[in-house]
């Protein structure tokens, strides 16, 4: 998270929203940009840094 | 990652897709300085172009092992393009699914405690080389936007207890990292697969710190393909189509900003290495599959000098 930024705005830092973790990793939750509003889903621990609609 | 060999089972996805595309794209030269522009302006293009270079390299994530033994498994075959000492330390599941056409991390001058970044990351077979020698002070990131290579590669780390590794989901035409967090930006054989090349060089110069630095292993054209191989979209998964002359590869690294830029050096592929990917119907080599899964191109067209895997540096003021 220290140096993830928004593939769109290329905002920095992100705000991270863990629904479920381990001891290591989030395992599901999200990752958002607050500048343009877009969640990028974290599945089965890797966040989907794809821009939307790619 | 870009390369692999043009298999039966990788390719039959992209031939049907291929069909798609062909009258679209059919007028691209890739040698023309508004091959992007041309490209780019038709949006459905680029999209099929990104999906089957998706499905090429999912399959690819999807290969279990290589033919290759110990060596490492490219484009030319088992390849001696890692030093015996660079293949020796990696985990052999990297080697497995490497796609590259170079070595980049041999001209990237890594040092301890570096941050590297690795566009089209794949198996992770260079942020696996660059993390031993940026060492545990040190970080390796792989940007890739096949998912499949980014569940293979964490994989790898994990079994492998390398902990200065991260593998990203992303598009190397939009990074998800900050400004200025990069020491090196390596790529190997991945850039030409993009429909948007300048947009790839200039988000490896904003991802940069100032002095930082790009090392690339890519092909480039060297002269004019044939018009079979131009329309076709596994030609341009295969690293092929795809690529631009080095006047407009350079060209597109000095329009993003990177001064210093130098060709280190060059190997130009023989008329045997691009029939592995253009066998010609008219003959039949053991390198050819079955008709109804080539690129066919006409009988007596030479092959040989088309095209060639450079390795170029290039700095960031």
């Amino acid at each position: 998270m220290d140096i993830l930024a928004c593939p769109v705005c290329k905002h920095h830092p992100l705000e991270l929203k863990i629904d479920k973790e381990d001891a290591k990793e989030v395992l599901a939750g999200s990752i958002r940009c607050a500048k343009c509003k877009i969640d990028y889903p974290i599945e089965d621990g890797i966040p989907n840094m794809l821009p939307p609609g790619t | 990652m870009g390369l692999v060999w043009l298999t039966i089972a990788h390719m039959e996805g992209i031939y049907r897709m291929n069909e798609l595309v062909c009258m679209v794209i059919t007028e691209v030269s890739p040698l023309s300085n508004d091959h992007e522009k041309r490209v780019k302006s038709e949006d459905v293009e680029e999209s099929q172009i990104r999906e089957a270079v998706r499905k090429r390299y999912r399959a690819l994530a999807e290969q279990e092992t290589s033919c290759c033994g110990p060596k490492v498994n490219t484009m030319c075959g088992c390849s001696t393009i890692y030093s015996d000492s660079d293949v020796a330390s990696l985990p052999s599941d990297a080697a497995a699914v490497s796609a590259g056409c170079g070595n980049p991390t041999a001209i990237a001058d890594l040092k301890s405690g570096m941050t590297v970044v690795d566009l089209g990351s794949g198996g992770g077979i260079d942020v696996f080389l660059s993390a031993k020698k940026v060492g545990p002070t040190g970080r390796a990131i792989g940007i890739d936007a096949t998912p499949e290579m980014i569940v293979r590669a964490r994989r790898t780390a994990k079994e492998n207890g390398f902990d200065n590794v991260e593998f990203r989901l992303g598009e190397i035409e939009h990074i998800p990292l900050q400004d200025s967090s990069a020491d090196v930006v390596i790529s190997n054989c991945v850039i030409n697969l993009s429909p948007f090349k300048q947009q790839v060089f200039n988000e490896a110069f904003r991802i940069l710190k100032p002095g930082g630095r790009l090392a690339v292993s890519d092909i480039i054209l060297l002269r004019e393909l044939p018009d079979e191989l131009k329309t076709n979209l596994a030609a341009w998964s295969s690293c092929v189509s795809g690529a631009v002359s080095e006047e407009d590869y350079i060209g597109g690294m000095k329009l993003a900003g990177f001064v210093n830029i130098k060709v280190q050096d060059k190997v130009i592929y023989t008329y045997e290495q691009m029939r592995a990917y253009v066998p010609d119907v008219q003959t039949s080599l053991s390198l050819a599959p079955p008709d109804n899964n080539i690129i066919k191109v006409s009988q007596g067209t030479d092959l040989s000098n088309m095209i060639a895997s450079y390795r170029i540096i290039a700095e960031k003021p």
